[in-house]
């Protein structure tokens, strides 16, 4: 009985240390499965993953508008003051005044990707975007304005 | 043909017959040691560059591929980096003892070289107990590892040491007993003399099963006694920063990384020689056909070949199996490899008293 | 003088002063290496006299065997990194005298031998003698210490193993 129980342990053993080592000698003999990339040759081919997030960026249309209503769900959502909102108000055709976006400041240097932001946004006007290269040698370039100079909110946005 | 011997044999009758026999003599060894620093140099060289090519392919990266095509001059630009670097002594340390221990390591290593057979008369010393001179010399080196562990005057270092000590200890039993179960099948410790003995096929094939169960335990144990993952306690990085070497830098830390890489080719050497006939090439019985075809292969490249599969076998483990424990360590050698070695040596002395095997 | 014995006396010049540097060193473990040099000379002179199976194992059984012992017990030894006190000076008188009357005593027991140099040239020592010698029955055999030996061996094996053993507490 001892001696079935120990021939039967070596011989699991042996089987899965085989399956392991069938994994890495199937990687080692397949070059296409390869998941790292040549990353400053290839800026044109490299690809990078769907979900990879590197910044927070605010897309703009072709006339200038922007999807942000000022409303700071995103600064609250902040876990750690990455993003503050600088409102203005704009008065309306008739009259009325409306709150309405005058800066939107982001540090990426705080920015932890976590997504929360752009979670919470209720008009979707802000996405996390691929570009990772982001090394300056001023800090302060690191702090940015997200609202292109001269845009305005897109009509029919509440 | 090419063949290392003649280019000896026709060196040796030069110098012979230019000077006075005793300063031939002087010459020749001045040549071999040449020789033996320059493999320890091209063989660093190689093996890292084979470990982190292989390791890289295993892990599904690309590796080193910016130095040189393909990144083949990579570790030459790491050599270079570790000899400008400076040579640190730590304070506390027993100095002559720290900077007395890589080189115990290294000329260990140097030792174990002389009576490995490169290719068919290529050997430096074919001494009648070969197999057992290896196997004593490179005993040695764990002296050299308990050294520097202390010297270093650190508790990682010493711990490491200690480590690496208990498992040279333990695994050179089952090698031994499984270099032993190949010297029963051969009836001699020279290593022309095993080579010689697997002409008409190799031990592997030769000794059935018992010889298989043997090279599985040899491999597994040399893993072991060369401290190389899945073995590596001895310099487990994320609980002993690098164990016994932790204080070192600069070429004294190369050269026991030096040390480590040769010692793996030697003991693959080993290997190849005792169950894979050394540079004898793939002969099958009595096809003198086949075996005639086989013998224009250069019997240096059989070998080498044979040795780096070897290597490459030890490297595919290294980067497949986990780290083992300590208690699953001296599990595995006390309750099961040195079992079965143990009854494996006695299958074979009945194989080769019997002579069953062809 | 031939090359031979110039290679001689530098061994036996190494054996010498290592083993009086392990002997007077103050640091403990410097003294294990200096007898590991000292056992190495020693295998050195083996191979000299191309004994070769000798020379192995008096490699393996010392240095791979006794002095790893040595070095793993001053490792587990406390404070075994400090450097040893001066001996006293009477103590120091005394191992002197100790030494000179050992080594007169083995000169006396050597000097009545003359050991004439052999012309015979090394016997090759196979590896097959060797083992038919150790298990041989006649006169010139060694299978009675051999079999003492390893009775003495398994003894001490046996006896390792129950001191190491855990004893299961009782079961309640």
């Amino acid at each position: 009985m001892f001696l079935k129980k120990y021939l039967s342990d070596i011989f699991s053993a042996v089987a899965s240390l085989l399956k392991g080592m069938r994994m890495t000698g199937y990687y080692f003999t397949h070059r296409k499965e390869i998941i790292t990339q040549n990353y400053p040759d290839n800026p044109e081919l490299m690809k990078l993953p769907e979900r990879f997030r590197g910044e927070v960026v605010m897309p703009h249309d072709e006339n200038n508008e922007h999807a942000c209503t000022g409303c700071t769900a995103c600064e609250l959502a902040c876990p750690n003051a990455t993003i503050k909102i600088i409102t203005k108000f704009d008065i309306s055709p008739d009259g009325k005044k409306k709150k309405a976006l005058d800066t939107f400041i982001y540090h990426l240097e705080l920015c932890t990707m976590c997504n929360l932001c752009v979670v919470a946004c209720p008009t979707d006007a802000i996405k996390m975007a691929q570009n990772f290269e982001h090394s300056v040698f001023d800090r302060s370039k690191l702090t940015k304005k997200l609202n292109a100079p001269g845009s305005k909110i897109r009509e029919g946005i509440e | 043909m090419f063949s290392l011997e003649g280019i000896t044999k026709s060196i040796d009758r030069w110098l012979n017959s230019t000077f006075h026999p005793t300063l031939a003599l002087l010459l020749e060894f001045l040549i071999v040691g040449l020789c033996a620093i320059t493999l320890f140099a091209v063989l660093g060289l190689v093996l890292v560059l084979m470990e982190r090519k292989v390791s890289a392919y295993m892990q599904i990266r690309r590796g080193p591929n910016r130095v040189g095509p393909g990144g083949s001059l990579q570790t030459v630009a790491d050599t270079i980096k570790l000899t400008m670097k400076e040579g640190l002594t730590p304070d506390g340390a027993d100095k002559f003892l720290f900077n007395l221990a890589p080189f115990v390591v290294l000329t260990v290593a140097m030792l174990v070289l002389a009576p490995i057979a490169f290719a068919k008369g290529f050997q430096l010393w074919d001494i009648n107990i070969g197999v057992l001179y290896i196997s004593a010399v490179s005993s040695v080196s764990i002296i050299g590892i308990l050294m520097a562990g202390w010297a270093s005057n650190n508790k990682y270092s010493l711990l490491g040491a200690m480590r690496s000590g208990a498992q040279i200890v333990s695994y050179e039993l089952s090698a031994g007993l499984s270099i032993i179960s190949m010297v029963v099948l051969t009836g001699s410790l020279q290593i022309s003399d095993i080579i010689a003995s697997q002409q008409n096929g190799w031990w592997i094939f030769k000794g059935h099963i018992p010889a298989i169960i043997a090279f599985v335990i040899f491999i597994i144990a040399v893993t072991a006694e060369t401290n190389r993952a899945p073995f590596d306690l001895a310099e487990a990085e994320s609980e002993l920063t690098a164990g016994f070497h932790t204080e070192y830098s600069g070429m004294k830390f190369a050269l026991f990384f030096l040390a480590e890489y040769v010692n793996i080719f030697i003991v693959c050497a080993i290997g190849a020689t005792l169950f894979f006939g050394g540079w004898m090439p793939l002969h099958i019985g009595n096809w003198t056909g086949f075996n005639h075809i086989m013998d224009y292969i250069p019997s240096s490249i059989w070998f080498l070949g044979k040795t780096f599969f070897l290597i490459f076998l030890i490297m595919w483990f290294r980067w497949t199996f986990p780290r083992l424990r300590i208690d699953q360590l001296l599990n595995l050698e006390w309750k099961y490899l040195f079992p079965i070695s143990m009854f494996n040596l006695l299958l074979i002395t009945v194989m080769a008293i019997m002579g069953w095997h062809f | 003088m031939s090359a031979s014995s110039v290679i001689f006396y530098v061994i036996s010049g190494f054996i010498l002063a290592t083993a009086l540097l392990a002997v007077t060193t103050k640091k403990i473990f410097r003294s294990a290496i200096w007898l590991l040099f000292s056992l190495i000379g020693v295998a050195g002179l083996y191979f000299w006299m191309q004994m070769e199976f000798i020379a192995a194992v008096q490699i393996i059984v010392y240095v791979g065997g006794i002095v790893v012992l040595i070095i793993f017990s001053i490792f587990l030894t406390q404070q075994s990194g400090n450097e040893m006190q001066k001996p006293s000076g009477i103590r120091t008188i005394f191992s002197i005298l100790a030494v000179c009357i050992g080594f007169t005593l083995t000169y006396l027991l050597i000097r009545p031998y003359i050991f004439t140099p052999s012309s015979n040239t090394p016997m090759e020592v196979s590896v097959k003698n060797i083992g038919s010698q150790m298990l041989s029955t006649t006169e010139h055999g060694y299978v009675l210490p051999f079999e003492v030996v390893s009775i003495l061996l398994l003894a001490a094996m046996i006896g390792c193993i129950v001191i190491a053993m855990k004893i299961k507490p009782e079961e309640k």
